[in-house]
């Protein structure tokens, strides 16, 4: 059943496109099409990732295009088609021209992967692909790391938002480098940023949230959980008490106590005596 | 009858009709146009420029389709 989110009033936008959820959804690895179909409504997410194959196969797709659509259509919700596997800017620059005529939209998750045990982001190649594809109109939504120059470029190019990594994808890892990402959002302000892989757990999701970040993505942390159904649900209320959070302003973290039950002035019992 | 001509698809070598466009090869393949994606020699060929598009011999065709991803 469709939920409003706990909070009226704190959408944000992308490309012109108003958002409520703050919950992005990967659709790879799930047991079948409907428990992908099912996890998507739990997560209440309204933008879910989708790639392209090369493939010669008769056509099936499992049923996997429509069950999306199906469930898009439900929450208003829409399509980001990625570049995975692309090496080079103009791999993915390619793919990308090829993602908007198949998925008819102009949004973009741009990944050129550098390393291919670490899976990370070439920045060199990346920031080509993204000046690039942001000057042909595409909203560019840059898969990178939490390099503070990198994503600089990465907004001087065209850049609609930062999707800076918090650990290799897959790896369940959580937040990495929680300082290098809470120093990009203290230098960037102004940006959108997401925290984009790596996420293993919902208490990764909030903490991401609590540093400020004004949306995550994940995929193998539902798909490949034990009930993906469950665990979308448990990340949609991740989210939302993550960014609750952080609205509600995080006490500083001190390195002593300080007592929450004031003692001055309060009766003693024993008053020296043993 | 023109005589074939060998092309790559996919990565496997294919004889096809010499004067065979993109677009027809597609529809052979059994897609219908708005099921994949193509690109011809690493660039990517838009839907509505494959009619025009002769494949020539040692062509590189490649079809895409859209799949789950994270």
């Amino acid at each position: 059943m469709h939920r409003e989110p706990l909070v009226d009033g704190d959408g944000w936008t992308v490309g012109g496109v108003a958002l409520r959820s703050r919950l992005l959804l990967g659709t790879a690895g799930y047991p079948s099409p409907s428990v992908l179909r099912d996890a998507i409504r739990a997560s209440e997410t309204q933008v879910v990732t989708v790639g392209l194959k090369r493939t010669l196969a008769s056509g099936s797709d499992n049923g996997f295009v429509a069950i999306v659509r199906e469930a898009l259509a439900e929450r208003d919700a829409r399509l980001l088609p990625n570049t995975a596997g692309c090496r080079s800017a103009r791999e993915a620059i390619e793919l990308a021209m090829m993602a908007r005529e198949l998925y008819e939209t102009a949004w973009i998750k741009l990944e050129v992967v550098g390393d291919e045990y670490t899976l990370q982001p070439d920045p060199v190649e990346l920031v080509e692909a993204a000046r690039v594809l942001a000057r042909a109109g595409f909203v560019v939504w840059p898969y990178c790391t939490e390099d503070l120059v990198t994503c600089r470029r990465l907004l001087d190019v065209g850049c609609a938002l930062l999707m800076p990594w918090g650990a290799p994808i897959g790896s369940g890892q959580g937040l990495a480098n929680p300082l290098a990402l809470r120093a990009l959002r203290a230098r960037l302000p102004q940006a959108t940023l997401i925290v984009d892989a790596g996420i293993g757990a919902p208490s990764h999701a909030a903490q991401a949230m609590e540093l400020g970040f004004d949306a995550v993505l994940l995929n193998s942390a539902v798909a490949l959980s034990a009930d993906p159904v469950r665990m979308a649900h448990a990340f949609c209320h991740a989210v939302q008490a993550g960014r609750e959070g952080w609205r509600a302003g995080l006490i500083p973290t001190q390195d002593f106590a300080v007592a929450s039950t004031p003692v001055a002035g309060q009766p003693v019992l024993l008053d020296g005596e043993p | 009858m023109n005589a074939p001509i060998s092309i790559a698809l996919d990565g496997k070598d294919r004889e096809i009709a010499s004067g065979t466009t993109l677009a027809a090869l597609v529809a052979t393949l059994g897609f219908g146009p708005a099921a994949v994606g193509t690109a011809v020699n690493g660039r990517f060929v838009a839907r509505g420029l494959r009619e025009g598009l002769q494949l020539q011999a040692g062509d590189s065709v490649l079809l895409f389709q859209p799949i789950a991803g994270g």
